[in-house]
């Protein structure tokens, strides 16, 4: 079994805390993505699993082992970096059989496995070649190569797309959770791409301040944010956050009473400041009865327009139409929400969502094993 | 709207493109001024000297063809120069790359005394060779010397050893302040390349099961080659002609035993009065030199 359990751990740098209460539990075989924007502790997390950093407290397992004071080589991982690493004065294939020749492994066995690695990535016709004569695509294949052609029980990719252009990224894409479905192995992938933690990730752990704000699948992540922080984060544009008043059966938003079913919502929702969310393609734009707004932008991206609206306080809300729509920028428009689409946050800086339908907790309880 | 007229233009340049042309010219004229009167010049008078035979005192004396090369060629003193100028160079150099790479490593780990380390390692580099050679040759002094007193204290030896006047002791002598005069060059080179290393590849090799001594091996002396190609070729050449540390500390002897082909033109030149003998051995050396030079060329060649 090749789970990996990060409980309890914290991590300092002198007296720079970057990650607090770090509780994850990664099944075997799946696909997790680490999430969130620089410096939210998610290198740091990967590292630590690595065995290039080491926690402060708590505890890391690989399977049933606790591996915190395994040395790097020994822990059964391989990691692919984002600027590869390859071994410069190597060939492909020297950099490819590297992990082998490390381990013993002579002859035969290892000519075999790194045609094997070869074959998967296609990398076949440029075994002979120096890292320097490869396109940055092919590169990040090598660096693919050398991480599976021994076989290791988890993968740790650190941002292993964001060097390539946005074609090569998207093709590489496909073809790493294609390589995820064909090996089933655990893979750990950190990135600050929304869309790449989204399309490959089986659960994604969103990050930031040092702390997992929600650890969970991309839809839920997407349909149910755990606080403000994942809201605002997930989504571009990103979810819209509106401060506002509950009154009873409805929010009041700037004079404005919007109605919303209070069965759907916690009951410690009280009256008084809460903020409103709503994401971009809930929003309608009308006339006559409504949230009353003014048009500032319209971006039409070809397959659809993305409206920027702002509200009698002066809060710009994003919202998300077909490219046919035609607005005009100063124009009058009233907006309508889909009740059933409306999420209410806790007022305060990274408040907590406080709809009902399973709200995930901001910390995943510990599987029991 | 006015008309420029325009000169047709000359070779294919535009009047613009010539006016840079001369500017050129005239840039670079005063550094081929200084490179003809300090090296050019020079170069052609030691080959005319070489095919006279001239008294350095009076710089009188008639022409003899081929004859100073023939000495050259034929006489004892070219060759066992040569043979002394090789032992020096091979072995202050070895020292100096093994020293100097080994403390560059160490300076490059992050310990407590990294900074103060660092300026401190320059310090025989930078000392004028006079006053080094002084200092060290109170250290080897068979009488009251430093050295000496040490390595009887500690048992190593329990007569006094004649550091400067015997053999081999002269040449381990000089090796060694060679050695110690010259390593923080590489250091400083050395280091500057360590720097540049990046550090994901220690941690790639370091997921990839290798181990320190496979971390330097494969991560660090490869990314090492091609500075200490070039370090290697600039200190073989520098070191060939030294002359002041050689000089000072034994003045080629005992006898002739550390006089390398520098000495020799010295001693040829100003101690026995043959200038045109002196020419002639040091067209020899520079014949030699060549070698290196020619060597280093290509090196910076492939690099650019």
């Amino acid at each position: 079994m090749a789970n990996v359990i990060f409980k309890d751990v914290h991590k300092r740098f002198g007296s720079f805390v970057a990650l607090e209460k770090l509780d994850l539990d990664i099944h075997d075989g799946e696909f997790v993505a680490l999430l969130g924007p620089s410096g939210c502790g998610k290198s740091t997390t990967l590292r630590m699993l690595a065995g290039l950093e080491f926690p402060t407290s708590g505890e890391i397992r690989i399977g049933d082992r606790v591996i915190n004071d395994l040395a790097p080589g020994k822990r059964d991982i391989a990691m692919v970096f984002q600027s590869y690493a390859l071994y410069p004065h190597m060939t492909v294939g020297e950099n490819i059989a590297y992990p082998l020749k490390k381990r013993g492994i002579k002859g035969k066995a290892r000519a075999e496995a790194v045609q094997k690695a070869a074959e998967l990535l296609q990398l076949e016709a440029l075994l002979d070649r120096k890292p320097k004569q490869l396109s940055g695509g092919q590169q990040q294949r090598v660096a693919l190569g050398r991480a599976l052609v021994r076989d290791p029980q988890v993968f740790l990719l650190d941002e292993p797309l964001s060097n390539l252009d946005a074609k090569l990224r998207s093709y590489m894409r496909a073809e790493l959770i294609e390589l995820h479905a064909r090996l089933g192995k655990t893979m750990v992938y950190v990135t600050h791409d929304q869309l790449e933690a989204m399309t490959m990730a089986n659960r994604i752990a969103v990050m930031h301040g040092g702390r997992v704000q929600q650890f969970d699948t991309p839809d839920a992540i997407y349909n149910r944010p755990a606080n403000r922080f994942v809201a605002g984060f997930i989504g571009t544009p990103p979810m819209n956050q509106i401060d506002g008043t509950a009154e009873g059966d409805h929010i009041v938003i700037s004079g404005h009473r919007i109605p919303f079913n209070r069965a759907d919502f916690v009951d410690s929702l009280a009256d008084g400041p809460v903020v409103l969310g709503v994401r971009p393609e809930f929003v309608a734009i009308g006339s006559g009865d409504g949230l009353p707004a003014t048009v500032r932008l319209a971006e039409n991206t070809g397959h659809e327009t993305i409206v920027t609206l702002e509200l009698p306080d002066q809060t710009r809300i994003s919202a998300r139409v077909e490219a046919a729509r035609k607005l005009d920028v100063g124009q009058k428009v009233a907006l309508r929400f889909d009740p059933a689409a409306i999420h209410l946050f806790e007022a305060s800086e990274n408040g907590t969502r406080l709809n009902l339908d399973e709200t995930p907790a901001a910390v995943i309880p510990m599987r029991a094993k | 709207m006015t008309t420029l007229t325009t000169d047709p233009p000359r070779n294919g340049l535009s009047p613009l493109e010539r006016a840079y042309a001369r500017l050129g010219v005239v840039l670079i004229t005063p550094t081929i001024l200084v490179f003809l009167l300090v090296i050019v010049y020079p170069l052609l008078a030691a080959l005319y000297l070489s095919v006279f035979q001239i008294y350095t005192p009076t710089l009188q004396g008639g022409f003899v063809g081929a004859d100073n090369y023939i000495e050259l060629l034929t006489g004892k003193a070219f060759w066992s120069s040569l043979r002394v100028t090789i032992v020096w160079t091979v072995g202050t150099l070895t020292l100096q790359i093994v020293a100097g790479v080994g403390i560059a490593l160490l300076l490059h780990q992050n310990i407590w005394f990294r900074s103060l380390a660092r300026s401190l390692v320059l310090f025989p580099y930078f000392l004028s060779t006079v006053v080094a050679v002084l200092v060290w040759k109170w250290l080897f002094n068979d009488l009251y010397g430093a050295l000496n007193q040490g390595l009887m204290q500690l048992g190593i030896i329990d007569m006094p050893l004649d550091w400067l006047g015997s053999m081999p002791n002269a040449m381990i002598g000089v090796i060694l302040v060679g050695a110690w005069k010259y390593f923080p060059f590489v250091v400083i080179a050395v280091l500057a390349r360590l720097q540049t290393i990046p550090e994901n590849l220690y941690e790639a090799a370091r997921i990839d099961g290798a181990g320190p001594i496979a971390r330097f091996w494969d991560v660090t002396l490869p990314q090492l080659r091609s500075i200490l190609t070039v370090i290697i070729l600039l200190r073989a050449i520098w070191d060939f002609k030294e002359f002041d540390l050689l000089y000072l500390l034994t003045g080629g002897g005992p006898v002739t035993s550390t006089q390398t082909l520098s000495l020799l033109v010295y001693q040829e030149a100003f101690g026995l009065n043959q200038m045109g003998q002196a020419a002639a051995y040091s067209v020899g050396m520079m014949l030699v030199m060549l070698v290196f030079m020619v060597l280093y060329i290509r090196q910076t060649k492939e690099k650019a």
